[in-house]
This record gives C-alpha cells, sequence and structure tokens, in this order.
C-alpha cells in the first residue's frame, strides 16, 4: 500500500488494540454474549447432532423424527466403524493426516526457496518465471484435472497417497505470498550477513527464514487445510478402501440407497475431534501467523 | 408371501441351512464340468491349464470388488471367508465401494494396473466394460462350469454376451418389489398385497386412514426404475431395438409418468420427495407402501419392521417389472497373470455355486436349479422369485448406462418434482437420448 | 508510516505486482547487481518448485488443451482428432453438450452469486465481534471455526439429513415456531439454493472470519485514535480506517471465495445430485461426471477451458476493483 499504508506494528499482533477495546466497551456486555452465545448454538447445534447420532443404535440413527438424547447409547457405530476392514476410519485419518502434512511441508519447502530470488536477486528470465507463476494464481485448478489425472496415471501413483501430495504441491500462491513477504523484511539484516561473509544460502537459512516464521506457518496451516478438505481430487484418484483420505473415505459410507447414519456420525467424530482440539489449542498461533504475515500486502 | 420375518436378521444356523442346500445343488451341477478350457476369441483369458475347480499354483492374492455395501455386504464377506478357508492358497481382498462410484473407479483403476482381477458387476454395465477392454470374454470358464442356457432364463442368460462372447456369468438377478407394512394393512383392513391398479388404489385410499400420505412418490432413485417397470407394463420399451433411438416418450412412457405424478396429485403422496425420504420414511412407519429393490430386505429386517414383500402390482396391461443381475467378470488385469486367471476362475465357479447362500442377502438366485431349492423357496423375496418371467432387463449396449442417467432419470424427476409435464420432459429427454446413441454408436463402434 | 524502515521497498501491494508481472509495472526496483553466481544460485533456488510447477501445472494445461482437440476417451484404443469440435458442441445450441453446459455454468453462477456476497460480509462481522478481547473468546473463535475441519463430506451428509423436506429437523422446527414445514430444500430451487448456499457459509465463514480478524489485528492503534481526534464515530472510523486498512485482506478474501465458489462440487454431489433435474449441478460437477465417470475427456477439457477463461477476466475484473488507486 503505497501511500496509505498504515505502519506495521511491532508489537505482538495478538494482543488486541486497547483502542477497540474501548470502542467495544459501549456494546453491553450481556447483549454481545446472548448475540455470541445464538450464533454460536446455530453453528454448534449440527455438531452436536452429528455428536449425539454417532452413540444411537441403527434403527434409531435413521428414525423420524431425530431424538435429540440417545433412548439407549451404545458405541456400536464406533465399534463398527474402527473395526471394518471396509472403512478403516483410522487408516483414513491417518492418510490424511499423511496427505495433509506432506503436501504443507512441501508447499512451504518448494515456495519459500522459489520466493527467495524472486524477491531478492536479480537474474535473466525473473520476469517471465514470475509472470507465469502469477497468472496461474487465477487459473481454477478444475483445469489441470483431466490432463493431471492422466499424468499421475502414467507416472503410476493412482491410488497411492503420492497422488494427492504432489500434484497440488506447485503452489503459485505460495511463491507469490513468501515473495510479499521477503520483500518487506528489512534489507539491513542481510546485508549485515553479506558483509560478515554470508553467501545467498546462508542468507536465506539463517536471516530470511527465522525472520519469516509466521508467514511459513501461515502458509503451512493453509495448505494444510485446502489439502484436508480436498474431496474431488481424492474420489477419483484413490482406489482402495486403505488408500482412501478422510473425506473421499466418509463419502462411501453412505451408498446408493442405504446410508448408515449412525456409521457415518461415528466416523465424522472420529475424523474431527482431533482437528478440533488441535485448532482450540493452535488458533491464536494461526491468527497472529496470517496477521503478521505477508497477506496485507 | 405374508411370512413371519425373523427380528435378529439372519441367525447363523439359517444360514447353514440355506448353504446345504447350495452345495447339494452345487455338486449336481459341478458333474457336467471340467471340460478343457479353450482359447476363446479375444481377450486373453488363454490359459494352458485345465480348469479342475481346484486352483494348485503358488499361492496368490486376488483383488475383488462389489458394491455391496448394503444389507447384502455381510453375506459377501461371509462367503468370502468361508472360500479362504477351503482354499487357503487363494487370498482374496475384498473391496467394497458403493456402485455409483463403483463404476466410475473401476475402470480407471484397471486402466491403471490397481484394479480388481475379479468382481461383480451389474448386468446392464458389461457391454460397456467389454468394449473399453477392461473385462475379458469367459467362455471357456461358462462351459467348464456347466452352466448352460437351460438353467436361465433368456434374458438374463443372453444379456451377458456382447459381440458374440460371454462376458459375465450371473450371480443372481434382483427386481424391483413392493413393500408393506403389515401391521398398517391389517389395521386399515386390507387383507391382501394389492396386484394390479384397481387393488392397489383401493388399499391406498383404505391406508390413508392409518397414513395419510401412505406411498411416497420419490423423485430420484428408485423413480426411474419405477417408471421403466411402468412403462414396460405398458408395452414400451426404452430403447428401439437398433439401439439407435431413445423410445421412452411413447404414449406407454407418458402414461407411466403420468400415472406416477398422480400418486401424488391425488394425495397418495407429498410432493418433493428428496433422495432416500421415501424409504427412511417406510422405515419409520410413516410409509405404508415402497417399491424398492428387493435388497433391501436386511436392511428393514434390521429395522425390526413388520413388513412383507409382494410383486410390483400390474398397473398397465402387461406384467412387466425392472430388474438387474449381479454378474461376475474377469478384467483384462488377472488376464495377465495365469496364476491369478485360475484363482479367480476358481473363485467365480465357488461363490456361484453357494449362490442360495447368497439369496440371504436377498437376491434371488440367477440359476433356476438353484432358485428351485427349498432354501430359497423359504425366503422373504420367495414371492419376487417365482416372478422372474415378468423381470425386464435394460440391454447390453455399450454406454446406455450414461445415457439412462442422463436422460429419462432426469425426466422423471423432473416431473415428479412438477417442473414440467411428463410428455415435455420425456420428448425432451428422449431427443437427448436419441443424440447420445448415436453418438456412443460412433465411438463405440457398436 | 512511523515504523517503516527507510529504504525498505514499497511491500508491493497485490495490484501492484499483478502489473509488474504483466508487463505494465515498473521493474527496476532492484538496486543489487547481476552476477553470474545469482543466476546459478537463482535457479537452483527456483528448481524444486520449478519441477512440480512444469510438471503438474503448466504441462498439464498444455495437454488439457491438446486433449480438448480430440475425442478423447483413455480406455479406448482410438482417441480421433477432432479440432475445435469439442468447442464447437460448446457453442451449437442443437447439441446435447451445449445444454448440459451451460446449464451448469449458470448453478456455478446462481451459486457463486449467491454465496459470495454472503462469505464476504458474515465472517467480517463475525471478526469485527471476534476482535475484542472478552472472556471466552477464544472459545467462540473455535466456535465459529469448527466447522470447516469438517470437510465436505460430513458436512454435505449431516446436512442431507437435517434439511430432507419430509423428514429433516429443519422443518420439523420450522413448523414448530409457525413457518412453511414442506420447504423442498434438496429438491427444489430456490430452496435447493438456500440450501447449499447456507450450508456453504456454515460451512467455511469461520475459515474467512480468521483471515479478517488477522487483518484487523494489524490495523494500527493511532488511526483509529487519530480518527476519533478528527471527531469521526464509530461508523466513520469504520469506513475511514478499518475498511481501507483491510483492503488488501479483503482482496485476498474476495479472490479466494469466488474460487471456491466457482469449484463448488462436494455441496450439491453429495447433497442434492443436481436436483431437482440438474439444476443444481454445478459446472465442476459436470465437466468432472463428463470426464472421469464418462471418460469423454476431450470434452470434459474443452469446457474446463471456457470455464477458466470465464474465471479468468472475472480475476481481472475483481482485481481491477481492488487496485490501488493513487492519491
Amino acid at each position: 500500500m503505497a501511500t496509505s499504508a498504515p505502519p506495521r506494528t511491532t508489537q505482538p499482533a495478538a494482543a488486541p488494540p486497547p483502542a477497540l477495546e474501548s470502542r467495544n466497551r459501549a456494546v453491553p456486555t450481556a447483549l454481545r454474549y446472548l448475540g455470541l452465545t445464538v450464533l454460536g448454538l446455530i453453528f454448534l447445534s449440527p455438531l452436536l447432532f452429528m455428536l449425539v447420532t454417532s452413540f444411537k443404535s441403527r434403527v434409531e440413527a435413521a428414525g423420524v423424527p431425530p431424538t435429540w438424547v440417545p433412548e439407549d447409547p451404545t458405541v456400536q457405530a464406533y465399534d463398527s466403524v474402527i473395526n471394518s476392514s471396509g472403512t478403516p476410519v483410522l487408516q483414513w485419518f491417518a492418510n490424511s493426516m499423511i496427505s495433509a502434512g506432506a503436501n504443507a511441508a512441501l508447499v512451504v519447502t518448494t515456495a519459500a526457496l522459489a520466493a527467495y530470488p524472486l524477491a531478492r536477486m536479480s537474474f535473466p528470465g525473473k520476469r517471465i518465471v514470475f509472470s507465469l507463476i502469477v497468472a496461474t494464481l487465477f487459473v481454477p485448478p478444475v483445469i489441470l484435472i483431466i490432463p493431471n489425472y492422466l499424468i499421475v496415471g502414467e507416472l503410476k501413483w493412482l491410488d497411492t497417497l503420492v497422488a494427492v501430495i504432489v500434484p497440488t504441491a506447485a503452489s503459485a500462491f505460495g511463491v507469490f505470498f513468501l515473495r510479499q513477504f521477503f520483500l518487506s523484511l528489512p534489507r539491513e539484516l542481510e546485508e549485515a550477513a553479506v558483509l560478515d561473509g554470508a553467501n545467498r544460502w546462508q542468507v536465506f537459512f539463517r536471516v530470511i527464514l527465522p525472520l519469516s516464521k509466521p508467514a511459513l506457518v501461515t502458509l503451512a496451516v493453509l495448505a494444510f487445510l485446502t489439502n484436508w478438505n480436498d474431496f474431488l481430487w481424492p474420489v477419483y484418484v484413490l482406489f482402495s478402501p486403505e488408500a482412501q483420505t478422510l473425506p473421499a473415505g466418509l463419502s462411501t459410507l453412505q451408498s446408493a440407497n442405504n446410508v448408515r447414519y449412525d456409521l457415518l456420525m461415528a466416523g465424522a467424530v472420529i475424523a474431527s475431534l482431533p482437528v478440533l482440539i488441535l485448532y482450540v489449542f493452535a488458533q491464536r498461533f494461526i491468527i497472529e501467523g496470517v496477521s503478521r504475515s505477508g497477506l496485507k500486502g | 408371501m405374508t411370512e413371519n420375518i425373523p427380528t435378529n436378521g439372519f441367525s447363523r444356523r439359517r444360514f447353514l441351512e440355506l448353504g446345504f442346500g447350495a452345495a447339494a445343488a452345487s455338486a449336481l451341477s459341478a458333474c457336467g464340468g471340467g471340460k478343457s478350457a479353450e482359447d476363446v476369441a479375444g481377450g486373453g483369458t488363454t490359459s494352458d491349464k485345465k480348469f479342475t475347480g481346484e486352483y494348485d499354483g503358488p499361492k496368490v492374492t486376488l483383488s475383488y470388488w462389489n458394491g455391496f455395501t448394503g444389507g447384502d455386504g455381510p453375506f459377501m464377506d461371509q462367503l468370502v471367508k468361508d472360500f479362504m478357508t477351503e482354499n487357503p492358497k487363494i487370498a482374496v481382498k475384498q473391496n467394497t465401494v458403493e456402485w455409483a462410484q463403483y463404476y466410475q473407479r473401476m475402470p480407471a483403476a484397471v486402466t491403471a494396473g490397481k484394479g480388481p482381477d475379479v468382481g461383480v458387476m451389474h448386468m446392464d454395465q458389461l457391454a460397456t466394460n467389454a468394449v473399453r477392454k477392461i473385462i475379458v470374454p469367459l467362455d471357456d470358464l461358462t462351459e467348464s462350469i456347466g452352466l448352460t442356457e437351460d438353467d436361465f432364463t433368456p434374458e438374463v442368460w443372453n444379456a451377458g454376451i456382447f459381440q458374440d462372447a460371454r462376458y459375465g456369468l450371473p450371480l443372481d438377478v434382483h427386481s424391483l418389489g413392493m413393500y408393506y407394512n403389515e401391521d398398517q394393512f391389517s389395521q386399515a383392513g386390507v387383507e391382501e398385497a394389492p396386484t394390479d391398479e384397481e387393488s392397489l388404489m383401493a388399499a391406498l385410499d383404505k391406508l390413508q386412514e392409518v397414513n395419510p400420505q401412505p406411498f411416497w412418490m420419490p423423485s430420484r432413485w428408485p423413480a426411474h426404475l419405477m417408471f421403466l417397470s411402468l412403462l414396460w407394463q405398458n408395452g414400451g420399451e426404452p430403447y428401439d431395438a437398433e439401439n439407435s433411438k431413445a423410445t421412452f416418450d411413447s404414449d406407454a412412457g407418458v402414461q407411466a409418468l403420468t400415472w406416477m405424478t398422480e400418486v401424488i396429485s391425488k394425495g397418495y403422496s407429498p410432493k418433493n420427495v428428496a433422495q432416500d425420504s421415501q424409504y427412511v420414511a417406510f422405515k419409520n412407519s410413516k410409509v405404508s407402501v415402497t417399491w424398492d429393490g428387493i435388497w433391501q430386505i436386511n436392511d428393514l429386517k434390521a429395522a425390526k419392521l413388520p413388513f412383507a414383500l409382494a410383486p410390483v402390482p400390474q398397473i398397465g396391461s402387461t406384467s412387466a417389472v425392472w430388474a438387474n443381475s449381479h454378474n461376475f467378470y474377469l478384467t483384462k488385469q488377472a488376464a495377465e497373470d495365469d496364476n491369478k486367471l485360475q484363482a479367480a476362475k476358481v473363485f467365480i465357479d465357488w461363490i456361484i455355486k453357494k449362490s442360495a447362500d447368497w439369496a440371504g442377502a436377498g437376491m434371488v438366485p440367477a440359476a433356476k436349479s438353484v432358485r428351485e431349492s427349498s432354501g430359497v423357496q423359504d425366503t422373504t423375496q420367495a414371492p419376487i422369485a417365482a416372478q422372474i418371467e415378468a423381470m425386464k432387463f435394460l440391454p447390453p449396449v455399450p454406454g446406455l448406462g450414461d445415457v439412462t442417467a442422463q436422460t429419462f432419470e432426469i425426466a422423471v424427476a423432473d416431473a415428479i418434482l412438477g417442473k414440467r409435464s411428463p410428455a415435455e420432459a420425456l420428448k425432451d429427454a428422449a431427443g437427448k437420448g436419441s443424440q447420445l446413441m448415436e453418438a456412443n454408436k460412433q465411438k463405440f463402434g457398436a | 508510516m512511523a515504523t517503516s524502515a527507510p529504504g525498505r521497498p514499497a511491500a508491493g501491494d497485490a495490484t501492484r505486482v499483478d502489473e509488474e508481472a504483466l508487463g505494465l509495472g515498473d521493474t527496476s526496483r532492484e538496486p543489487t547487481s547481476r552476477t553470474r553466481g545469482d543466476t546459478r544460485a537463482a535457479y537452483l533456488f527456483l528448481g524444486p518448485y520449478l519441477v512440480l510447477f512444469i510438471a503438474f501445472v503448466i504441462a498439464p494445461a498444455v495437454y488439457g488443451f491438446w486433449i480438448s482437440l480430440h475425442d478423447y476417451d483413455y480406455t479406448l484404443p482410438g482417441k480421433p482428432w477432432v479440432g475445435l469440435n469439442n468447442y464447437q458442441k460448446l457453442i451449437d445450441s442443437d447439441s446435447v453438450t451445449f445444454e448440459n453446459f451451460w446449464n451448469s455454468m449458470k448453478a456455478t453462477a446462481i451459486f457463486t452469486l449467491a454465496s459470495v456476497p454472503l462469505l464476504l460480509v458474515l465472517p467480517l462481522l463475525v471478526a469485527l465481534i471476534m476482535n475484542a478481547r472478552f472472556r471466552g473468546r477464544n472459545f467462540f473463535r473455535a466456535v465459529y471455526f469448527a466447522p470447516y475441519v469438517l470437510g465436505v463430506a460430513v458436512v454435505a451428509v449431516l446436512w442431507r439429513f437435517l434439511l430432507d423436506a419430509n423428514i429433516g429437523l429443519i422443518n420439523q422446527y420450522a413448523g414448530a415456531i409457525g413457518l412453511p414445514d414442506d420447504t423442498a430444500w434438496l429438491t427444489d430451487t430456490p430452496a435447493a439454493w438456500v440450501g447449499l448456499v447456507g450450508v456453504t457459509v456454515w460451512w467455511t465463514l469461520g475459515f474467512n472470519a480468521v483471515i479478517y480478524l488477522a487483518g484487523l489485528q494489524d490495523i494500527s492503534v493511532e488511526l483509529y485514535e487519530a480518527a476519533k481526534v478528527d471527531g469521526a464515530n464509530r461508523w466513520q472510523s469504520f469506513w475511514n480506517v478499518t475498511m481501507p486498512g483491510l483492503r488488501p485482506v479483503l482482496a485476498f478474501v474476495t479472490m479466494v471465495t469466488i474460487i471456491a465458489s466457482a469449484n463448488m462440487f462436494g455441496q450439491s454431489y453429495l447433497m442434492t445430485k443436481g436436483a431437482p433435474g440438474t439444476e443444481t449441478r454445478t459446472a465442476i460437477y459436470y465437466i468432472a461426471d463428463t470426464g472421469l465417470r464418462n471418460f469423454q475427456m476431450g470434452d470434459a477439457a474443452a469446457m474446463s477451458y471456457v470455464l477458466t477463461l470465464l474465471l479468468m477476466l472475472l480475476s481481472v475484473g475483481v482485481f481491477w476493483l481492488f487496485r490501488e488507486r493513487n492519491e
């Protein structure tokens, strides 16, 4: 923001500015909590329903009208979902974790390496490379689905996690995002390092990377969530039950005419609980990461 | 047909009884087999070994795919388990994928070399996969197992043949049936399952006292199967004999679809019945009558519902009901490995001989000899099995399943949801259908 | 402005960079001299990314175009060249593909138009509330974000059950408070659009809110104080301080939301199956079905090129809208 940009504050961003604090004091506390709670209930009740349904018997889970308290709570659904070889939910969970984790790591590593020369070095072809990358920012993934499917097939990656980890790792957004962040870093530290005799690699690893932690974390989180939630691609490239990721696997629990809500909900609870818990603890860090990174350009 | 439904699903004992009957039947049919496995044209299922019904090669793992995700699943699991106990050299790795995803995944997986060696698919999908060379001819296996035409109805038998080669071996046939709630029938004073339009309407009128809307008309699955049944009953055909033109917009078709919409307009069904709602409502006794596939039997038994199953009533001039058949196939993947090929044949042979056990899954065994065995006679679906002559199947034409999905399935939904009149919806869809069929002919050269 | 380090290049905003990339802007901001070693190092740095980028972005983009010129079914031996025929079908109103494709494009457009404004405004409201310090803030933040971690498969099935016209909880409760209890949320339009958009908002609101929240926390306190000194009321300070401060974040959220909405697939695929008829079958849904279920990959590739072209035009429009207006 060339002219009207607010300065980047040096204080930790997570601490809400006092000005906001005072502005918000005008809102009566009770009213706020009422609003938050109503909205919260709207958000939570479907999840609560999911939790409740997962403890119902097969018959009650499909009962009409649905009940909010299981008549006869049972862990039968959990038992079937976990112990059935056709629906290895824990395996799916592990697959999703591996896939999202590896994808995030790959995205961050390759994007950080690529963003550095684009931000700080001058070399022939830079404009072409950067133009191409930026241009693909706007290319919707759909255009790549069909050819990538064939390419992944040629590489013999179908039905393996590699197929959901690697092809989506060329993140144009990641490069763009980190380049913007690197551009915003003060050059003095780098120059000092160069004076001390550091080469490009040492500057990158010792100066740039440590300064860029929030941006790197943010990119990792975004990549992780995108991969975690991806549905279209895994549905088509993974075939066997033990190779599925969670979204693709769970969708196989509903068959043409025979939705087993009990199993589905139990699977969903198993799938989401760890991530929810993780989020509750990590959210502060995530928000900080996003706010201190190059998103604002 | 109003037998008492065991409330605890199937019992192990019953399972054994069924199996025993089947074993006897299979012992008989096995005697006829044992011919040398001939090299069959195309496909590459050639094998030098004789088929003996036993596997004597090294240990092998078969990848076996099917779509039995419902109440039929446990029966197949049990069969596979039993097979492995009897044939320790063959490990069978099962992959059960919901059918809709199955037909998308299977060809892709086989092409990638990660698919099944052997599997089950619906009869109307065989031609499509045969022309894509995903599955291979099975004529030699048919002969060696000793399956012959006179044990099957011609429709089932012939539908497995595409371009003079057999690609599928029928395991079962399954059709639509009419499920009804016995308690509600007796409460409403309906003595017998309706068999024609008059008795059905009379029953629905009485049932309205118990359930104001006793017969929900689905807009999606299995609405198009109900439509097909009625179309055939009215003397119509969905596609012409040359498979180049869609004909479901004939008077017979319009009549069929109009009848379905009238169930709603006459107040027997609410509007806008979403996918599966009619079935869930039936399970919850909010619906007294529903037409659905006979494979739902076990699911309904598990729901502890006082239900019975009867043939779909004859609304039109002839008796007809939509049916399909689960067929075994072998893939090109299996054909490349002689041991797998042998093992797969042993597996298919074994399962087909146990098809009476499979009746426990709610299916009707395809072979007459098995069907008439005592075990099958006692099942819930016995009244359906007796109607096998009335069962009608979609023709084996490559790409036809896709045509169906894109045309009258949508037309039926449109009409039932009141978006368009039956005639208009069908005519439009038939126009599209004919175009697609021409394109398919060109593409598949069939 | 106070803390911005001297000599530091303006933290180029998105538009500026875009212009530069497109050759419109000024690229001579690099004072560093070019050396031979730098070129080698630069490409070494770029190497890993470029390998992925060429293999899975550039190559498929070209390959996809090649496919779109054929009647391409990869399970069949023959893949005849058809030239631009696959594209022609998309503009020939007599072909089956024409109607299906443009219907699906219409569905995508409806969904995007309906969901994007909601997904821009509602999360902002949530973020504004969440940006204050109060007891239980972390709890509420987690609550609003929670649906996002579920993934579309769970979300869709859960809501399919809740939204069922005849047996679902939503209609049951609507009836209990005197509203119509027979709304066909899954089988009739526009109700199905309300259902799909509502579920999508519920599902992804938290994600956008987090991004906004980050942007809000970065707006300097002094600016608010300055506005206060100038006598601005809360509304004025929102328009004159918060909104300009959020502009880059807003641009980002807008882009991401548009792209995500235009790529909607799972909700329709799992909740409505495109019902009624094919009215809620989105472009991606139709393309995936055509290419990966029926293996008409040539058709599907041609469709995806047309969709891409339209989306890129839209993106340029959005960028133009959010461009830096130099005072």
